[in-house]
């Protein structure tokens, strides 16, 4: 075993990492502003004290969402051997910071419990091929991964948070038959989602995912916190609006979609969408109107542009506020299966939380549904603005600011804030 | 005019008098013929808006055909190709028949996005030709070059239905199907798109060089299957170099059995490695084509590459081989300093001696001097320090001059070695480490056991270097860390794991505090990790990360640390 000299070492690391560390500090400040090494790792600091039942807080709006956690050796250590920034604070220290956001548009939120989270992803998909399980890993937060026979044998309230693996929940499997039919990929996910329809005694993809998808709209309901991005978003709502109608394309249930389905959508039952129109045509890889990009339909793709992240009242708001902290508003896009929302097909009572300026379309949204609450993230990889089918995996060591990356892991941390009574 | 000019004007002027267009304009083809070669001179001389006058002119004397294609480039330029469509719309219906207007318009219309026009008109063409290939194959090479590979893909399944297969589209397929990814199926078009027309090797290693890896062993499978022609095999070994395998590309070529066509495939094969710096491939590929078809060029550049390659022995054969072909002016130039530098790699010191007293009359005493530094490089690795010097009596070295550097050095002068290796031409890890090293020690002029140390390593003896790099460490206590990493660096490189691990033990306990430190506790966490110890190997990481923080070594240690953590691979 190597040499222990944790006292001098953290000291010298501290040093290093360009921070003052005070001997008898109360508390470390892990600030999110731009004086941060590593953002990511810094989720990872704060939701790994949660897991060893030290509590902390976030502070929303100050220094981009800093985290205020005890003074610890072992925080200190995590803390160096991730190379996230943090700085020493006393109780003189403490105090002003809280005057100071007392004043402001700002608010200290207790994180209390670390939150149980499940992603639903196949069973053999490798971490980079979804951005959360990829910023889980890097982060080091640990979750559980679930699929189908999951999500429809068991209890799923076992779990706090589920993340959403671009999934297409209408069950054409993202038109991806057009291009991919003979790829041995696709054709072993064909194969393994029809096996597990048969196994639940559904005919077809189509349908073992709508009960999937139905499985998950009560997860929210019952209290759940439910993320998507990318196609997952669309698809689930499709799915779940799609109860009692054909949506899917003959290609992947035999049968062509109910020509009437447009007017047979109950969106009563969806979160976030309503009169949204589908695509009819097999040949043109869209599923519907929802999505204002259309990266897959050459004749409509819209080129990327920047989106921004709304300010909201910390202490009235607070959890939109905790899914917009980051040390950038503005940030560049990046395509996805779905890449944003279009304004007009978006309920009333949809939260906004990033927009991009003069577009009809939204990139981030937030709701409550039941007594749960979703978040929709428009497109598949924060650093892959294109990300093609085969493209490498993105290597988060060489983005550890990345600021798109955060609005990831905001979703990840905010179940674990206690609940304030709001200031009416 | 220039030759292309005037190519152009003859294949204008030529396809005027065949195409059924042109029947009707045969009395005024004198004058179209002038206008047209007025438009090209306009259009070489970028006079863009009297190039459209003149083509306009050709077009009203009967030029049609040419007219519109001359009228197609110039708008290109312009950014002004909706100009052409008045013109297009005019002349389709008058002349329904002719092909070539029909693929402008589907050119025209697909490039400015008017993609309903554009199916309409493809319709409207199918109509008249219905047992026609042609609005097919121009419609999906337009969608193609505006890489719409799924579009294409549409109307080749069209063609499916209407003719009832591919047959004459096969390219089209080819192109289409590595467009949307369908890389296997892909290779397949491929493939039988050069049993046909083996020339389309290099539009096919194009097309198939985008596969991710994922997807490349179905295209090796399809290529490389038995039976499959020529062009797919010689393709499939092109696409194996640009998918950074040469060795699996020559693997696929050497299969082939000797032949007049294989020997030219090897010939193109060994040209692209040599290029893409792959010296043990190239060096394989020119030896088998001198094999065949002995050749002295071939054999030295075979030579020069088993050098690059580090291969002395297959060198100096090629070497060897090239002399009996050549002729004696060229041996002395070409051929022995590559023998020469072969033998002195080798350690062959006296027979390089030998080859140069040969060589010696032809070249006179001032060709034979440069080559005495070769010399005096074969005898250090031969490990005669004298006869290296003896060597250089009559070519006698700069002081500065990097051999005279690592003479010094193997003699233990310091003093002389710190100045002269500054000098080394292609700086290589051992002229770091020994100028690390003497930096280290700068009021040292003199040792023997640096001076033995680094000759066993230039002698090859890597065994007798580390250990005295080790003794070296016990008397010379200021450089003692620095010694016993580079005794360990050369343990590791050997691999002897339990001598490299007891050596970076040393370092990192008993010189924590230097340099060397923090690479010593990153070889040691890899040593660890190499024996399935992975708690080990994460206590090292994470000592480095916290007790060096400065180290530039500390971004490697968190990157390790983290795939412990997640179990991925490392490299």
């Amino acid at each position: 075993m190597p040499r222990s000299l944790p006292s001098v070492r953290l000291a010298v690391a501290a040093l290093l990492l360009g921070v003052a560390a005070p001997a008898g500090a109360q508390h470390l400040l892990v600030p999110m502003d731009d004086a941060q090494a590593n953002h990511l790792k810094a989720y990872g600091l704060a939701f790994g004290a949660l897991k060893d039942d030290i509590r902390s807080e976030w502070l929303l709006n100050y220094r981009g969402g800093s985290f205020l956690l005890p003074d610890l050796p072992s925080l200190r250590r995590a803390a160096a051997l991730a190379g996230v920034t943090f700085e020493g604070a006393d109780a003189a220290r403490v105090d002003a910071l809280r005057r100071e956001i007392a004043e402001g548009n700002m608010d200290a939120v207790p994180l209390e419990k670390a939150p149980r989270i499940a992603v639903y992803t196949p069973p053999d998909s490798p971490p980079w091929d979804d951005a959360v399980t990829l910023a889980l890993v890097y982060a080091g937060i640990e979750y559980t991964k679930i699929w189908d026979d999951d999500v429809l044998d068991t209890d799923l309230s076992q779990f706090d948070w589920i993340h959403l693996h671009h999934e297409d929940f209408t069950g054409q499997q993202n038109k991806l038959f057009l291009g991919f039919r003979d790829a041995p990929w696709f054709v072993q996910a064909r194969d393994r989602d029809l096996g597990t329809a048969r196994k639940h005694g559904l005919a077809d993809i189509p349908a073992l995912k709508k009960q999937v998808a139905d499985r998950l709209r009560a997860f929210v309901e019952r209290g759940g916190f439910l993320f998507a991005m990318c196609g997952a978003t669309e698809t689930l709502e499709l799915a779940v609006g799609a109860r009692n109608v054909d949506i899917a394309g003959p290609f992947s249930d035999g049968t062509p979609m109910d020509p009437d389905a447009d007017a047979k959508m109950d969106w009563t039952r969806t979160f976030a969408v309503q009169g949204a129109h589908l695509e009819f045509a097999a040949g043109v890889n869209a599923m519907s109107d929802i999505d204002g990009h259309q990266v897959n339909v050459p004749s409509r793709r819209q080129p990327l542009g920047t989106f921004t992240l709304f300010g909201f009242s910390a202490k009235f708001d607070p959890v939109a506020t905790m899914l917009v902290q980051d040390h950038r508003t503005v940030i560049g896009d990046y395509y996805g299966v779905t890449t944003s929302f279009v304004r007009k097909v978006l309920k009333p009572g949809v939260t906004v939380l990033a927009h991009e300026e003069g577009a009809p379309w939204v990139k981030y949204i937030h709701g409550t549904y039941g007594r749960g609450s979703w978040t929709y993230l428009g497109g598949h990889d924060p650093e892959d603005p294109q990300h093609n089918i085969g493209a490498p995996p993105t290597d988060l060591a060489l983005h550890p600011n990345s600021p798109g990356y955060r609005l990831i892991l905001n979703n990840v941390l905010f179940p674990a804030a206690k609940k304030k009574p709001l200031k009416t | 005019m220039t030759a292309r000019r005037a190519l152009l004007v003859a294949t204008c002027v030529a396809g005027l008098a065949a195409a059924p267009v042109h029947a009707q304009v045969a009395d005024r083809r004198d004058e179209a013929a002038t206008l047209v070669s007025k438009a090209l001179e306009f259009e070489s001389a970028g006079k863009h808006r009297e190039a459209i006058a003149a083509w306009r002119a050709a077009m009203a004397a009967g030029a049609v055909l040419p007219g519109v294609l001359g009228l197609e480039r110039v708008f290109m330029v312009l950014a002004q190709e909706d100009s052409l469509l008045p013109a297009l719309d005019t002349l389709v219906p008058r002349f329904p028949a002719e092909g070539q207007l029909r693929s402008v318009q589907l050119r025209t219309l697909t490039t400015l996005g008017l993609d309903r026009r554009a199916a309409e008109a493809f319709a409207e063409w199918r109509e008249r030709a219905p047992a026609d290939v042609a609005p097919y194959r121009e419609y999906a090479r337009v969608l193609l070059y505006n890489n719409r590979a799924a579009a294409a893909d549409t109307v080749l399944r069209l063609a499916t239905e209407a003719l009832g297969g591919t047959r004459g589209l096969v390219l089209e397929v080819a192109q289409m199907r590595a467009g949307i990814g369908q890389w296997r199926g892909a290779a397949e078009a491929w493939r039988d798109v050069m049993a046909a027309e083996p020339y389309y090797e290099s539009a096919a290693v194009y097309s198939l060089s985008g596969a991710p890896a994922t997807q490349r062993d179905g295209v090796r499978a399809v290529l490389g299957a038995k039976g499959a022609p020529l062009g797919a095999t010689q393709a499939l070994a092109f696409l194996e170099v640009q998918w950074n395998a040469p060795r699996s590309g020559w693997t696929v070529l050497g299969a082939l059995a000797p032949s007049d066509t294989a020997v030219a495939i090897w010939r193109q094969f060994a040209d692209e490695v040599e290029r893409a710096r792959a010296w043990a491939t190239a060096r394989d590929a020119f030896a088998a084509i001198h094999a065949v078809r002995p050749d002295a060029d071939i054999a030295l550049r075979g030579a020069q590459a088993a050098l690059k390659a580090d291969d002395a022995v297959t060198a100096l054969r090629l070497a060897r081989e090239a002399a009996q072909r050549i002729d004696a002016v060229r041996q002395p130039v070409d051929v022995l300093p590559v023998e020469l530098e072969a033998l002195a790699r080798l350690g062959r010191a006296a027979e390089a001696e030998g080859a140069l007293a040969t060589a010696a009359p032809a070249l006179g005493a001032e060709g034979v001097r440069p080559h005495q530094r070769t010399i005096a490089w074969a005898w250090i690795r031969a490990g005669d320090i004298g006869r290296a010097r003896l060597a250089l009596r009559d070519a006698p070295l700069d002081a500065e001059d990097a051999v005279a550097g690592w003479l010094a050095l193997f003699d233990g002068d310091l003093a002389v070695a710190r100045g002269a290796l500054r000098n080394t031409e292609v700086p290589g890890q051992d002229a770091v480490s020994a100028l690390a090293l003497l930096n280290r020690l700068p009021q040292l002029d003199r040792s023997e056991a640096i001076g033995t140390a680094f000759l066993a390593l230039a002698r090859g003896d890597s065994v007798q270097a580390a250990q005295r790099f080790e003794r070296a460490a016990d008397s010379l206590p200021d450089a003692a860390s620095l010694l016993l990493t580079l005794a360990a660096r050369v343990e590791t490189a050997r691999r002897a794991e339990a001598r490299a691990v007891a050596l970076w033990t040393r370092v990192a306990t008993e010189h924590a505090r230097s340099t060397e430190a923090p690479e010593a506790q990153l070889e040691w966490a890899r040593a660890l990790r190499r024996r399935g110890d992975r708690a080990g190997a994460r206590a090292h990481l994470e000592t480095l990360i916290l007790d060096y923080p400065g180290s530039a070594l500390v971004p490697q240690a968190r990157r390790e640390l983290d795939a412990l953590r997640s179990g991925a691979a490392l490299n």
